[in-house]
């Protein structure tokens, strides 16, 4: 194993495995935090050559966080494929990255090595891509998955629709729901993120949405964005949920610090296929994001593109319907402005879909952020291009609750028409039943959520 | 035509009779009205509705942006400028700074952490979170040595925040703890300041309780919010579940003056349980 | 907080018990906002017919008999009731001895509980306990509620928010006629005056009561205003009707008679009065062209509505101190912005130094720190009369109690009571009474009894 390189007639020397993949990483605010990042652009460079000659299995035997001490790390490396990994074992990340490129590769070949791939691995390969590359690699890749319908199928792109309120009022949320469903939004997950994070008022929500998704026979699936414990506690009370909800994070302290480890995770996933209203099997629904982990001290010295692929590698036991980076919400601290957050959106969906998860992305940014809706329309476009699974459908992109910004109802529609996409089959069909959607395009109905409010009741 | 849609048409006549019409001639001294005055929840493009009226009741619950019509499967213009114009006050509101008249015309002691711009105080908050010597100095001449309690307005990440609510959150605090029988001593304006500077001051000063007003980071809603964050003995490394907080302090949301009331009381309970966040229960 | 609700009707007396919860619904790291929450009816006792001594005369003593079996029934006693009303109805609170009665029950039933009377509350507590509220609200209409009881129809008219905006009272009811098994007339209530009632003795038939009930009929007609107002109308107000100007677009129903809309009853004379033929009248009229539902209570809707609705919450940052609770009885002395001082003074001089009275605010444009030390200067200076040991109590809408409450702390005497609530709407002419605070000292139960609406 080297980590040294000349380059420009200067030595460049690293320490560890996890310097150079640090080092490799593109400017991120966040590493800078951390005191990881390169000095300079040439140290940057010089680690990226480092990178690109070590071999997987360099890789596989310097996690980030050791084995004894994380259980992260424990289930990514023993969920892997021995017989699959020996057969790549010897491979530089280079070779990794040109091998993904390659137009002979196909879908099928990459799946497979997927199982033999580490966290670290995934986040090696993603610091030698160029933008367009991460965009390449990862549209040749479809993560499917089944809840109620099936998310990730070529030609498809979805849309969670994020109907937020400021108080959790059922009718203010109602109002945001209809809208959204008559704009083509939806078709992933009616999800909220409530303000209350008690049982009852997720009860209470479920079962709006559970009305809503049943008065008008709505394919999809329903979930509120509680902590697991307390969407746990709510379906102990009845409540109907199809998916489970949790953050996660790259590290077992990361998790620590969300209130969860593996064991409760696995016990939520065994209680929504026992006690949940989804068909399945896929029940669970992460969101992840870089830098979540050095916001709660929990890095352990390493770069914030390698915590976040040790997210994948970690939600990828637990075989989720939905996984999306919320890539611009943690603040300027972690992803400076829009070239970052625009490159870290682009990292996270690659990595997630080589480590086999189905990939969403919230594209969004805060008001303390150099970054404007221009930007996150951008990266969305790019993801359209790069296969992403799906995106947040937010009235007008405006979250009032929690006070940022994402994609609204009208992108998903806008990048379907674009790249000739379409909702999920049987919600497709609903759209066009309803008279929202004809021939792939919005009718003069799409937009007017008050096709979709009750008719009044004559004696 | 039924009654309900004869009453519909005269509505949506009405209503139409009611809009501002476009100056005919625009000459020079003609002013466009003022979008950000529009109150979004009122407003109803979506043209030919179903169920127009039971939709605009709905949306009167909610502050989102909906209702709002399209252009093609993109935004209205009208629309699309407003979303503009509230992000640019968020902008704006987080990236200028309070003016240095705001302590000198309500007599604060101002202070500053040890960032040196704006650029570094949102990318460094360990920096928001101190000061240098000098300023300790300053800290400690103006508040004394172990006062009771303390109170500290800090920018944060909305100087709109500290402009519109601070002063009169700050006086119904200090009329609050009054009545209970607490004198206030001076008042901290603290530049570029992230919670955590809190506790700096209070290991500076040894205080027993600190009341810090910072400006919430602005969303599209308003770009006034402010929050309190009052610590129980703040010193540094205190963990944040220990801290009572008191967000949304706005015109729109509690009002700086009756948040300002219910804060003293909180104040003083926490002085009486000596506790604070989630010790205090 | 256990609340009760007793409803003496012209026909039936009621109660019901229910827990009303209490919750902060404010969103954590916000000032508290306690709300009533849920409404769970614990307990609904039987239909008790309302015993009569003779025909004008309250059977107190056999009133108090069915309330006491039914507390113990409920395994309820007075202390743990907490909040509630007793609402006097109808023809009832016609009898010569209803005030006293109705105040001897409300003292059975649990130290806050309200002793009320008043169509203008009735009709309001209907058409709550009837869910007319939510409704209206969700058809989107200007819905109209019926509760059309034995003696009288209370009127409530709703916006299309759901909010009641006006009330009204009509001397129609089922039990304006009653009969003995043979269908001879045994009672003809002296309202009925001018239309073609039957005589007492006389044996009667739906043929024979047709003319009757088509005129009852009409009379509500004409109070939705599908038929041009007439006498008919205007002899069966009993203090006001409703506007029906903008028209009423929807109907909703409760009491007795409505319970019998959607029954097949064949008998006619199964309740011995006219019950059964004016629900089928009802059914046949004009009334039905207009969309209508049944509430969600029919016979019960009133005492619902007492039970569950009466009690209200002020906002949840408030001010009070040195205070005694409970207080009953306040009247409300409602204030203009100009001279509020004077406004004050002739409160004070109206009703008198030495009782607690509420000074009811007008609404403040947006106050400064400084705006607010003048108004609670004006207030401390308007009030100086008033004796030293009784409660300075002020009321308004606006969220700013607390802050408001603690400037006049340092300016009236240190030992007078104070109480400053906000989140309440107070008509003029109204009363209040006033609860100890509830959700950890952050909010008042308050019972506003309206008199009239404006």
């Amino acid at each position: 194993m080297t980590l040294k390189t000349m380059l420009f007639g200067r030595v460049y020397g690293f320490a560890s495995v996890k310097e150079v993949l640090a080092k490799a990483n593109e400017e991120k605010s966040g590493d800078r935090l951390a005191g990881i990042a390169a000095e300079d652009a040439r140290e940057r460079v010089a680690a990226k050559i480092v990178l690109a000659n070590l071999t997987l299995r360099d890789l596989r035997e310097n996690p980030a966080v050791p084995y004894e001490d994380d259980e992260v790390t424990r289930i990514i490396q023993d969920d892997l494929n021995e017989r699959i990994y020996a057969s790549i074992a010897g491979w530089t990340v280079s070779e990794l990255r040109e091998w993904l490129l390659d137009e002979a590769t196909t879908e099928a070949d990459i799946r497979r090595i997927s199982r033999g791939l580490t966290a670290e691995m995934a986040a090696a390969v993603a610091k030698l891509m160029g933008n367009l590359d991460l965009i390449t690699a990862a549209a040749k890749i479809h993560i499917t998955a089944h809840c109620n319908t099936t998310i990730g199928l070529p030609g498809t792109l979805s849309c969670r629709l994020q109907p937020n309120h400021t108080t959790d009022d059922p009718d203010g949320i109602l109002a945001s729901l209809v809208e959204g469903l008559s704009f083509g939004a939806g078709d992933a997950v009616l999800g909220l993120n409530p303000v209350t994070d008690s049982s009852q008022r997720l009860g209470e929500i479920l079962r709006r949405f559970d009305e809503v998704r049943n008065r008008w026979e709505i394919p999809t699936q329903i979930c509120v964005l509680g902590h697991v414990t307390t969407q746990m506690e709510s379906i102990r009370q009845g409540a109907p949920a199809d998916l489970i909800f949790q953050s996660i994070a790259g590290s077992q302290k990361g998790n620590e610090a969300f209130g969860i480890t593996a064991a409760l995770l696995e016990e939520a996933r065994l209680q929504a296929l026992r006690d949940g209203t989804a068909t399945g099997p896929n029940v669970m629904y992460f969101e992840t994001g870089q830098g979540s982990e050095l916001s709660s001290e929990a890095h352990h010295g390493a770069d914030q593109v390698t915590m976040e692929a040790r997210c994948y590698g970690f939600a990828r036991h637990f075989s989720p319907f939905l996984v999306n980076t919320v890539v611009g919400f943690i603040g300027p601290e972690y992803l400076y402005d829009a070239k970052q957050v625009t490159r870290a959106g682009l990292e996270d969906h690659f990595m997630g879909k080589l480590l086999g998860v189905p990939m969403g992305c919230d594209a969004c940014y805060t008001n303390h952020m150099k970054a404007d809706q221009n930007d996150i329309e951008n990266l969305a476009t790019l993801l359209t291009a790069a296969g992403c699974n799906y995106f947040m459908g937010i009235p007008h992109g405006d979250d009032v609750m929690l006070n940022y910004q994402t994609t609204g109802y009208r992108e998903t529609a806008t990048l379907r028409t674009l790249f000739g996409k379409t909702a999920i089959a049987p919600f497709q069909a609903w759209l066009e039943r309803m008279g929202f959607v004809e021939n792939g395009r919005l009718t003069a109905k799409a937009g007017d959520g008050s096709v979709l409010l009750g008719e009044v009741r004559h004696g | 035509m039924d009654r309900q849609e004869l009453k519909e048409m005269v509505a949506q006549l009405l209503l139409e009779m009611d809009k501002p019409q476009p100056a005919k001639t625009a000459g020079s001294g003609d002013v466009l009205p003022d979008l950000t005055a529009v109150d979004l929840r009122g407003e109803y493009l979506v043209e030919n509705p179903v169920n127009g009226e039971a939709f605009r009741r709905l949306k009167q619950k909610t502050s989102a942006r909906l209702g709002l019509g399209r252009a093609g499967s993109r935004y209205k213009t009208a629309s699309m400028l407003r979303f503009r114009a509230d992000h640019a006050a968020a902008q704006d509101s987080v990236f200028s700074l309070v003016p240095p008249s705001f302590a000198e015309e309500n007599g604060l002691v101002a202070v500053q952490t040890k960032c040196r711009d704006k650029e570094e105080y949102l990318t460094r908050p360990d920096l928001g979170r101190r000061f240098d010597e000098p300023q300790q100095a300053v800290i400690r001449e103006a508040c004394g040595k172990n006062p009771r309690a303390l109170l500290v307005i800090g920018d944060g990440l909305s100087s709109d925040a500290i402009l519109a609510n601070a002063m009169d959150c700050a006086k119904a605090i200090r009329q609050g703890l009054k009545t209970h029988g607490i004198e206030l001593g001076k008042t901290l304006y603290v530049q570029f300041a992230r919670v955590g500077a809190s506790d700096h001051i209070g290991e500076i000063t040894g205080a027993e309780l600190v009341c810090m007003l910072v400006g919430e980071r602005p969303g599209l809603t308003t770009s006034e919010s402010m929050s309190a964050y009052i610590t129980y003995m703040p010193r540094p490394g205190i963990a944040e579940s220990k801290r009572t907080v008191v967000s949304n302090i706005h015109r729109h949301g509690t009002l700086a003056l009756e948040a300002g009331a219910h804060i003293a009381e909180l104040m003083v309970t926490m002085l009486e349980k000596k506790a604070s966040g989630v010790d205090l229960r | 907080m256990i609340s009760v609700g007793v409803d003496l009707g012209t026909s039936t007396t009621q109660l019901i018990f229910s827990k009303l919860t209490l919750a902060n619904t404010a969103p954590a790291f916000t000032v508290p906002r306690m709300e009533i929450l849920h409404r769970e009816i614990l307990y609904r006792s039987a239909i008790h017919l309302t015993p009569l001594l003779g025909t004008d005369t309250l059977d107190a003593e056999a009133i108090a008999a069915i309330l006491t079996e039914e507390y113990r029934l409920a395994g309820m006693r007075p202390e743990t009731v907490q909040t509630g009303a007793v609402v006097i109805t109808g023809e009832t609170a016609r009898k010569e001895n209803a005030r006293a009665v109705l105040e001897a029950i409300s003292h059975l039933a649990g130290e806050f509980v309200v002793a009320t009377a008043g169509p203008a509350l009735e009709s309001v507590l209907a058409a709550r306990g009837a869910g007319a509220e939510s409704l209206a609200k969700s058809m989107g209409k200007r819905l109209l509620h019926l509760d059309i009881g034995g003696g009288t129809t209370n009127l409530a008219l709703l916006d299309a928010e759901g909010r009641i905006v006006q009330t009204g009272c009509l001397n129609v009811g089922g039990r304006l006629v009653k009969l003995n098994p043979d269908g001879v007339v045994t009672y003809v209530s002296p309202t009925l005056f001018g239309l073609d009632t039957p005589a007492v003795g006389e044996r009667a038939t739906p043929e024979s009561l047709a003319p009757l009930l088509a005129q009852l009929v009409a009379a509500l007609e004409e109070a939705v205003g599908l038929r041009p107002a007439t006498a008919l109308l205007r002899d069966r107000i009993t203090d006001q009707t409703i506007s029906t100007q903008p028209p009423v677009e929807a109907l909703s129903f409760s009491g007795g008679v409505a319970a019998l809309l959607d029954e097949k009853e064949e008998n006619w004379l199964a309740y011995g009065d006219l019950g059964v033929l004016l629900a089928r009248a009802i059914a046949a009229s004009r009334l039905f062209t207009l969309p209508h539902d049944l509430g969600r209570e029919t016979i019960r809707a009133t005492v619902v509505g007492a039970g569950n609705y009466a009690t209200e919450l002020s906002g949840s940052t408030i001010f009070h101190r040195h205070a005694v609770f409970p207080l009953h009885d306040l009247p409300v002395a409602p204030l203009e912005k100009e001279n509020l001082a004077d406004g004050i003074r002739q409160g004070l001089a109206l009703h008198g130094y030495d009782v607690p009275i509420a000074l009811a605010l007008p609404r403040q444009e947006a106050l400064d720190y400084d705006g607010l030390t003048r108004l609670a200067e004006t207030i401390a200076d308007g009030a100086k009369g008033q004796g030293r040991e009784v409660p300075l109590v002020v009321v308004l809408e606006q969220d700013m109690a607390k802050a408001l409450g603690q400037a006049l702390a340092t300016l009236v005497p240190p030992e007078k009571p104070l109480i400053c609530l906000d989140g309440l709407y107070t008509p003029p002419g109204s009363y209040l009474d006033l609860a100890a605070p509830v959700g950890g000292g952050t909010a008042l139960p308050v019972v506003i009894k309206t008199l009239a609406f404006v």
